[in-house]
């Protein structure tokens, strides 16, 4: 996948509104591999339902969105699942991780689904990110800047054309966004992806190619 | 696959599951026992192996009237053609009655000393049920094989031995000693061993080989022409058919009664067999429904994870596959055990009828496995199409 196109994309709910100002709502956008996009919003104009709109889990919207030319709304349950597993890694703002399994666990689940990381890289990314005493610790019982991070790892174990970020370090301190944001350009360049992160005020450092206000 | 599984069995519920299972067993195993039993049951109606059961034995009603003015009772070509061109009638065949004189003796020192005028008859070898090298007349053997009536045992068992103080005779014993024949006409007298090849409790006859039948009306008769036959035995496709019978009381014909009570109990026999199973049925139903009442509360309260599972790049038919496996094992589980236990019941009540009917052929079990595996079947597709269905709903978000 090379190129994410939004034609005239709007949310349902904002169908009545007239006065929307926005970069991406309404507007034709393309994002493409390899380059870095910062989408910046304020609460409430729909930054999670655009995730849910790229992700394929919600079709609540006007115009279009397109893959590589396609219109996704045509596309089957399978063709989803392939994305999601090797074209498209997601990390939410709510980050939808497993609380009855360990830090470990929750990060396993996904890469014995794809196999794409070795073990050694994701014990390296939890010592970076210093949470490396978390390994065995229920995720329900960690921090949600804790959680983050693993959510971020589990992100990252498993090939993708895009990245897309939701507010990624929305509950740390610099220092840990700075790692995350190395260990996200590192994981991207290698792959030649593109990075689309969002954020409502304080945003990860990227070199971004172009930021966009919702 | 061992992660998804300890994520998606949080709160599965182990009373509703085992609930499941006992109702579903209970179920199942009164299912497969109606099929059994009736099998089984079959086999007993079947008792009489001389003659299969869909056989008639027709002759014309003996009247006043018919007595005095000497009309026959035989049966004529003609009536014979009538009855064969029925589309009830799948076969038909004529008793031959001998036409000589016969005298047996049965005698065992100083046990039983028996002598008496007796007939025989035969019918078509095709209609009798017995290997047929039992059943087969050499020429200018000394040997005839003969079937009794059980009434001539029960006769003397239950009469004759009782009055006099006799020994009482099992069929075994019987079958082992020899009859003494005699047989004159014609000029002739002759001397053969009769060998009591068994009872029948269906022919009130005394039968021999068709062959032997032939070669000794030909030798012994008195220059007689061979004479009409006054009974028949005929294959009819279902001795429940209401034609039947009124084609029969239009002519003054009789049949046996014993056989139509007989196919009555096995028709209200049948009635019950599948009352029962038609609760067994519902009872099954119930518990499949229980269980996926169970099933789609467990996905309904993991349907979070369901969904967070399936936006990480699991499909659908994946995140299924651990409910679809669990209602399947469960099923195969149910199925094993009502064999099981169908086995164990069937072992009890086979004990029972072979002190009735120490000779009894059973059926194999292979129409109550067919039964219980397309239950299986169908049960465990319904269950996959149903897990995957509930899944695929939240894959929609319709939830």
């Amino acid at each position: 996948m090379n190129k994410i196109e939004l034609i005239h994309t709007l949310p349902n709910v904002f169908q009545s509104r007239t006065d929307i100002v926005s970069d991406i709502w309404n507007q034709d956008v393309t994002f493409e591999k390899g380059k870095k996009y910062l989408v910046e919003a304020n609460s409430g104009t729909g930054k999670s339902s655009l995730c849910s709109y790229i992700y394929g889990y919600r079709h609540d919207y006007q115009g279009q969105i397109l893959f590589d030319g396609e219109d996704i709304r045509r596309y089957a349950v399978a063709k989803w699942t392939d994305i999601r597993k090797n074209h498209f890694a997601l990390l939410w703002q709510e980050l939808r991780m497993f609380p009855e399994l360990t830090a470990w666990e929750n990060v396993e689940i996904k890469n014995k689904l794809t196999g794409y990381q070795t073990k050694e890289q994701i014990l390296e990314w939890f010592d970076m990110l210093g949470i490396t005493d978390k390994l065995d610790a229920k995720m329900g019982r960690m921090s949600f800047g804790q959680q983050q991070r693993v959510a971020l790892i589990r992100a990252l174990c498993q090939p993708f054309d895009f990245l897309f970020v939701d507010e990624p370090i929305s509950h740390l301190d610099d220092t840990n966004s700075a790692i995350m944001g190395r260990i996200m350009t590192a994981e991207a360049d290698k792959q030649g992806a593109g990075i689309i992160a969002t954020s409502i005020g304080k945003h990860i450092d990227l070199e971004y190619e172009r930021v966009f206000n919702l | 696959m061992k992660l998804v599984w300890k994520l998606l069995r949080q709160h599965i519920s182990i009373p509703q599951f085992l609930g499941f299972f006992f109702a579903n067993l209970v179920g199942v195993v009164i299912i497969l026992l109606g099929v059994q039993f009736y099998n089984d049951y079959k086999a007993l109606d079947n008792e009489d192996s001389f003659m299969k059961a869909d056989y008639l034995i027709v002759n014309k009603k003996i009247g006043a009237l018919s007595g005095l003015t000497g009309k026959s009772n035989a049966f004529t070509r003609a009536e014979i053609e009538e009855l064969k061109n029925e589309d009830f009638v799948e076969r038909i065949g004529a008793f031959t009655p001998s036409s000589f004189n016969v005298k047996a003796r049965f005698d065992v020192e100083g046990f039983v000393n028996f002598s008496t005028e007796m007939f025989f008859e035969s019918v078509p070898d095709e209609f009798v049920d017995v290997k047929s090298d039992a059943w087969d007349y050499q020429e200018g053997s000394n040997e005839i094989p003969i079937i009794l009536p059980k009434n001539y045992l029960d006769l003397y068992n239950f009469g004759y031995a009782q009055g006099k103080g006799l020994p009482k005779l099992s069929e075994g014993i019987l079958g082992a000693m020899k009859l003494n024949v005699q047989i004159a006409g014609n000029g002739n007298n002759d001397s053969f061993d009769g060998r009591i090849v068994g009872f029948s409790s269906r022919l009130n006859t005394i039968l021999v080989p068709e062959k032997f039948m032939q070669w000794a009306n030909q030798q012994y008769a008195d220059g007689e022409a061979v004479k009409e036959p006054t009974r028949l035995i005929m294959e009819v496709n279902n001795p429940t058919d209401d034609r039947i019978t009124s084609y029969l009381q239009e002519r003054d014909y009789e049949t046996d009664e014993d056989k139509l009570d007989a196919s009555k109990t096995t028709f209200i026999l049948r009635v019950i067999v599948s009352i029962v199973m038609v609760v067994g049925m519902v009872i099954s139903i119930l518990s499949i429904y229980i269980l996926m009442l169970s099933v789609f509360l467990l996905v309904q309260k993991n349907s979070t994870k369901l969904e967070n599972l399936l936006l990480i790049g699991f499909s659908p038919a994946k995140v299924s596959f651990p409910y679809q496996a669990l209602t399947v094992g469960l099923n195969v589980l149910v199925f094993v055990l009502a064999v099981v236990i169908m086995l164990l019941v069937r072992g009890i009540y086979l004990e029972m009828f072979e002190n009735f009917f120490p000779d009894l052929q059973v059926p194999g079990i292979w129409q109550a496995l067919v039964v219980g595996m397309g239950l299986l079947v169908i049960v465990s597709i319904f269950n996959i199409i149903a897990v995957y269905g509930k899944v695929m709903s939240i894959w929609k978000r319709k939830d």
